[in-house]
């Protein structure tokens, strides 16, 4: 029983997409620009020649963020969507009846049609891959030549995400709408 | 003792199977075979309307194939516009439907007399209406059979998809029961499940109308809005349909009553169709006003696109204007307004979905030489315009069918 969440130092991102790769190779999702699962977001440089804006010009690794208080879970008609054990925002399939409702509601654009199985389908923190075969990394995670995330238990005091949580500065992706993401943004 | 028990448990149990058969069999309905249903009046509209009839259907069986076949693929629905045609056009019926089924309780639920001419074909009409909805979603959801069982089994409480789901089941069982008793003249009893129907297709309907008012994300649609909205929309596309069954049903030459009737409809509708243009107005307005990120530019958006002012000119400003040069007199002239604000109502509805998915949720490029997104552009796939024609078509077939099989006018 865990409660797991990313840090991400997304500053360190350089766009190499290695992360975006590993996910689809270890979960096995499917090809196509729009079958993903992470991705990486690039925001072009902001302003006019002069007055280039260049720190605008930043790289911005996205997911699921896992929300404590998921929209997708709440307008889920067949309760398809739930949380695991370890708080992680997850798919059944056998109960997925593709009203693609969850899709619409979820802030982050995270979720997708997996072609198979004709069912959605999102990130879930390698939870049957890597976690279930005991590993403590996301395939995100390990393939990063920069170490820009940071997986692990927000209610373990001794893990790394806890410290760098403790210890810097973050936020999180509209925050506002009050979905409570478990993916944090290190400053 | 228990013998005794049992036997009586027993002939209690035959004779409410009896009395169950008895209540069936007693059900005033007409003998038709497929000669009957072929013999019509050959007048020139008659067969239009059977050619189209026909090719619509005809239609849907070709997408439905297509879409059995090739699954979504069929469908120009993506990961940012999941939302397409089809589900425009299920709000669509289902607004028609409780849109009916107010006008029908107008009469045998309220008791205005003047309006009890029109409650079984009203009625009659709500069932087909939301049986063609039924239809077309059927196509749309993915896993329909699994959304049977587990709607049962894991019923997700909090969303409003399900809530308005059996909500609707339920409506349509009350529906069925109401037309039962009014075929049966049992005004009493299709009061009581008159009155229910009509609640809980109320419910049901304004729970539609939270499946898009509970997108916190997607502002343009969040809010209290639409659930009030759908109720207020739906009673005016039940009076757009009045109008054109009746004009269909008396072939535009109307009896007195049905004059005072259709009259007195036109009259509510020109109240509800200013209140509409209220309503209207200020959700454009507060859109707009501060200029809020995500609102106010999909409020701009939508005013600039051909599709809302489709929405505005056929099914708000003309029939308002046609109504109030004489108070709803022009009886015929409100047949044909109603026919094109059923256009306008089509447009509501597809704008309703599509404007929702306007804005996307992710606003950055995630892919070397892409634009930063912009708008979601969405235009339907011919399987969807095949199955969505389809549905009218089995709208239109089911009705035609049910003016043959009951006696659908008040003096029988």
């Amino acid at each position: 029983m865990a409660r797991y969440g990313m840090a991400l130092d997304y500053k360190n991102c350089i766009n190499c997409k290695a992360c975006e790769v590993a996910c689809k190779e270890e979960n096995g999702v499917l090809l196509g620009a729009d079958k993903h699962r992470i991705w990486v977001g690039a925001n072009d440089v902001d302003g006019e020649w002069p007055l280039l804006d260049i720190v605008s010009a930043t790289f911005m690794p996205s997911q699921c963020q896992h929300c404590d208080d998921a929209p997708c879970q709440s307008v889920c008609p067949t309760n398809a969507t739930y949380y695991d054990e370890n708080s992680v925002v997850r798919v059944d399939p056998d109960k997925c009846i593709l009203c693609s409702y969850c899709m619409n509601a979820c802030p982050y654009d995270a979720r997708y049609v997996d072609d198979r199985t004709m069912t959605v389908d999102k990130c879930n923190f390698c939870s049957d891959t890597r976690v279930a075969r005991g590993e403590t990394t996301t395939a995100c995670q390990n393939t990063c030549p920069t170490k820009v995330r940071t997986f692990g238990d927000l209610d373990d005091p001794e893990s790394e995400i806890s410290e760098l949580l403790r210890t810097r500065e973050h936020f999180s992706l509209k925050a506002h709408l009050g979905t409570k993401p478990k993916l944090y943004y290190l400053t | 003792m228990s013998e005794t028990t049992i036997t009586a448990d027993a002939v209690q149990e035959q004779s409410f199977i009896a009395k169950a058969k008895e209540f069936v069999f007693t059900i005033p309905v007409n003998k038709v075979s497929i000669k009957d249903l072929v013999d019509f009046e050959k007048t020139p509209r008659n067969n239009f309307i059977a050619v189209l009839t026909l090719a619509f259907i005809a239609m849907f069986v070709v997408g439905v194939a297509i879409y059995l076949s090739q699954g979504h693929h069929a469908y120009n629905v993506t990961r940012e516009h999941p939302w397409g045609l089809l589900i425009a056009v299920y709000i669509f019926f289902v607004v028609s439907s409780t849109g009916l089924c107010i006008v029908g309780s107008l009469g045998d639920v309220f008791g205005f007399k003047d309006y009890e001419l029109i409650a079984k074909r009203a009625i009659f009409g709500s069932i087909v209406t939301i049986l063609a909805g039924f239809a077309v979603i059927a196509f749309e959801i993915g896993h329909p059979v699994t959304m049977m069982i587990y709607n049962v089994l894991s019923p997700g409480l909090t969303s409003a998809i399900w809530w308005m789901g059996t909500l609707y089941g339920i409506y349509l069982t009350f529906m069925i029961i109401e037309f039962v008793f009014l075929l049966k003249n049992d005004m009493k009893m299709a009061k009581i499940f008159g009155l229910s129907g009509l609640l809980v297709g109320l419910a049901a309907h304004s729970n539609l109308g939270s499946v898009f008012g509970f997108l916190n994300a997607r502002p343009i649609s969040n809010g209290v809005f639409y659930p009030t909205y759908f109720i207020l929309t739906a009673f005016i596309t039940g009076i757009f349909i009045a109008f054109i069954i009746m004009g269909i049903r008396y072939k535009n030459v109307f009896p007195e009553a049905v004059k005072t009737m259709l009259t007195g409809l036109a009259k509510i509708q020109a109240l509800l169709i200013s209140i509409l243009i209220f309503f209207v107005t200020w959700k454009m307005l507060t859109d707009i006003y501060g200029g809020m990120p995500n609102r106010a530019d999909v409020a701009l958006h939508i005013l600039g696109s051909w599709t809302f002012w489709a929405e505005v000119i056929l099914a708000m400003v003309i029939p308002l204007i046609v109504i109030l040069k004489d108070f709803g007199k022009s009886h015929v002239l409100l047949v044909w307004v109603s026919l094109a604000g059923m256009v306008g109502i089509f447009f509501m509805r597809y704008n309703l979905v599509h404007d929702t998915q306007l804005k996307p949720l992710q606003m950055m490029k995630i892919r070397e030489y892409q634009l930063a997104p912009e708008w979601i552009h969405y235009f339907p796939s011919a399987t969807e315009i095949m199955i969505s024609l389809g549905g009218v078509g089995l709208c239109i077939a089911m009705y035609y069918v049910g003016t043959k099989v009951f006696n659908l006018d008040a003096d029988h």
